[in-house]
């Protein structure tokens, strides 16, 4: 994989069709440590793009390249990749512990490794109180920070993010904003992050991008979502337009 | 609906559910009752012994390669994508549909061609002898099997596999470390309600083994022949001890299903 050009992630000319839906067209491209937010309403394929970009679906038109090499040709296991779901997907029938140690296991890293490296990211994510316990008795937060270590702890280039804060409370969410800037910087990898939530890609992301309908309508650097010149329907979506005849009445 | 015509419809409901309890309740007294009664002699019989041996043993066998060849078929049907997937799943449910004594009455034709001829040369005889009860009872209990674990798996969240996947895990590992413990306690109680069933066949068997004394002679055939040879006492002590054996699976079967749904809550 070629890490050099600074560009870890193209998506060139992407359709996907599932079902009725269609996400139609879409381009944009990802550099090395970069964090970057799709924001969208509800049914407009922000999870449908995320996972496409994750390779789960081969492409009806275009192409996701990572590191230069199509994604779908490589295999999941090789990837590299972090994933969070929104509902964070932990393996039930397995503990804190466990989980994080998935991975490395899977990968016969030795047992004495796999304790040190847990361990040591578990600290990192202040949960070492948390180990020894099934992800049903743990709360949302608690979850989150199991299943970030969890893709963390594979040290992966590219970290993909489903509405990662939307199940928290207002403190839980502060503290894991701080916690997505110290992912970017301790472990040295490029995020996605889809949400519906403008304050937050503007607050974490360095480029956002607005998807309407299946169609990715423009990417902006987060501190011109509101200056940049949007069509209609993304001024719509930001509420922009309501904002400027309510200023009229 | 006014208060009036709810406690009419209410009472009739309950006056139905009482006649079926009734129905169900009456046949399962009827073995039960009678049933003890003449069992301690029977146990000292050996065609009875016989039968009980040989239909666990047949049981257990089949259920064993059903539920292999079922996992290995699930995996398929729910995993995979290919152009006639669905013509398979139909294919499925009508041998589930078909009378088990058509589905006999077609192995004993197969059987009976120069496949089973060859096979018999080749130290493996399937018509009229034990080892055809084991094909019997698979050929019966395979759809039913290939359901319940294609259920099984559709349960498990694909996130979690992909998620695995994304984590370095291949397919076979995915498949031992999320998708079969998941479903482990699914799969336990599917087995033995499938072994259940395999205890009970009697349609299949008998189209493709016959039913000989002390050859061929498993519980449900031994009802057949004592029924046939006027001795009631014996045919209800078989029955009885189908009847309890089928209540201890059926109970393991539910504690089971009982322990998965508390995982799958703690899932949620």
């Amino acid at each position: 994989m070629n890490h050099n050009t600074g560009c870890l992630l193209e998506i060139q000319d992407l359709s996907v069709r599932r079902g009725n839906f269609l996400l139609e067209h879409i381009n944009f491209s990802l550099q090395q440590n970069e964090i970057f937010s799709i924001i969208g309403k509800t049914g407009s394929g922000k999870t449908l793009l995320l996972e496409a970009v994750a390779g789960f679906y081969q492409p009806d038109h275009g192409k996701v390249l990572y590191g230069g090499t199509p994604m779908c040709e490589i295999p999941v296991f090789r990837r590299h990749i972090g994933y969070l779901y929104q509902d964070y997907s932990l393996f039930p029938h397995m503990t804190a512990f466990s989980n994080i140690a998935y991975g490395p296991k899977i990968q016969g890293v030795p047992k004495a490794e796999i304790q040190a490296r847990v361990k040591e990211i578990a600290a990192q994510f202040e949960i070492e109180h948390i180990l020894d316990q099934y992800p049903g008795t743990l709360s949302g937060g608690e979850q989150q920070r199991v299943a970030l270590a969890r893709a963390l702890i594979m040290r992966p280039s590219l970290l993909l993010l489903d509405e990662p804060f939307s199940a928290l409370d207002p403190v839980t969410k502060r503290n894991m904003y701080d916690m997505i800037q110290k992912i970017r910087e301790d472990f040295c990898c490029s995020l996605i992050f889809v949400t519906h939530d403008f304050a937050e890609a503007e607050r974490l992301a360095d480029r956002i991008g607005v998807l309407i309908d299946g169609r990715l309508c423009g990417i902006v650097k987060s501190n011109e979502l509101y200056s940049a010149q949007w069509g209609l329907e993304v001024l719509d979506f930001l509420g922009i337009t309501t904002k400027k005849s309510e200023g009229l009445q | 609906m006014n208060r009036r015509e709810h406690n009419i419809f209410q009472s009739a409901c309950m006056l139905l559910t009482l006649l079926t309890i009734l129905f169900i309740g009456g046949n399962i007294a009827v073995i039960a009752f009678r049933g003890i009664r003449s069992l301690p002699e029977c146990l000292h019989q050996p065609e009875t012994l016989f039968a009980v041996y040989l239909s666990i043993k047949s049981a257990c066998i089949s259920s064993i390669l059903c539920f292999l060849l079922s996992i290995a078929v699930s995996y398929v049907l729910t995993k995979t994508r290919f152009f006639c997937r669905e013509a398979i799943e139909i294919l499925l449910e009508l041998t589930m549909s078909l009378p088990n004594i058509v589905l006999g009455l077609s192995m004993l034709i197969l059987f009976s061609s120069p496949l089973g001829k060859a096979l018999k040369s080749a130290g493996f005889p399937v018509v009229f002898n034990s080892s055809g009860i084991v094909l019997a009872q698979l050929v019966v209990n395979l759809p039913f099997a290939v359901k319940l674990t294609s259920t099984a798996f559709r349960g498990v969240d694909q996130k979690l596999e992909r998620v695995a996947g994304l984590l370095g895990a291949t397919q076979g590992k995915c498949f031992f470390t999320i998708l079969l413990p998941l479903c482990k306690n699914t799969l336990i109680s599917a087995f033995i309600l499938v072994w259940s069933r395999a205890l009970g066949e009697f349609g299949a068997t008998l189209m493709l083994v016959g039913v000989t004394r002390m050859k061929t002679e498993t519980l449900p055939a031994s009802i057949y022949l004592d029924v046939s040879t006027n001795n009631l006492g014996g045919a209800l002590a078989s029955a009885f001890i189908l009847l309890l054996i089928s209540a201890v699976s059926l109970g393991i079967a539910n504690h089971l299903a009982k322990a998965n749904r508390k995982l799958s809550r703690y899932e949620s």
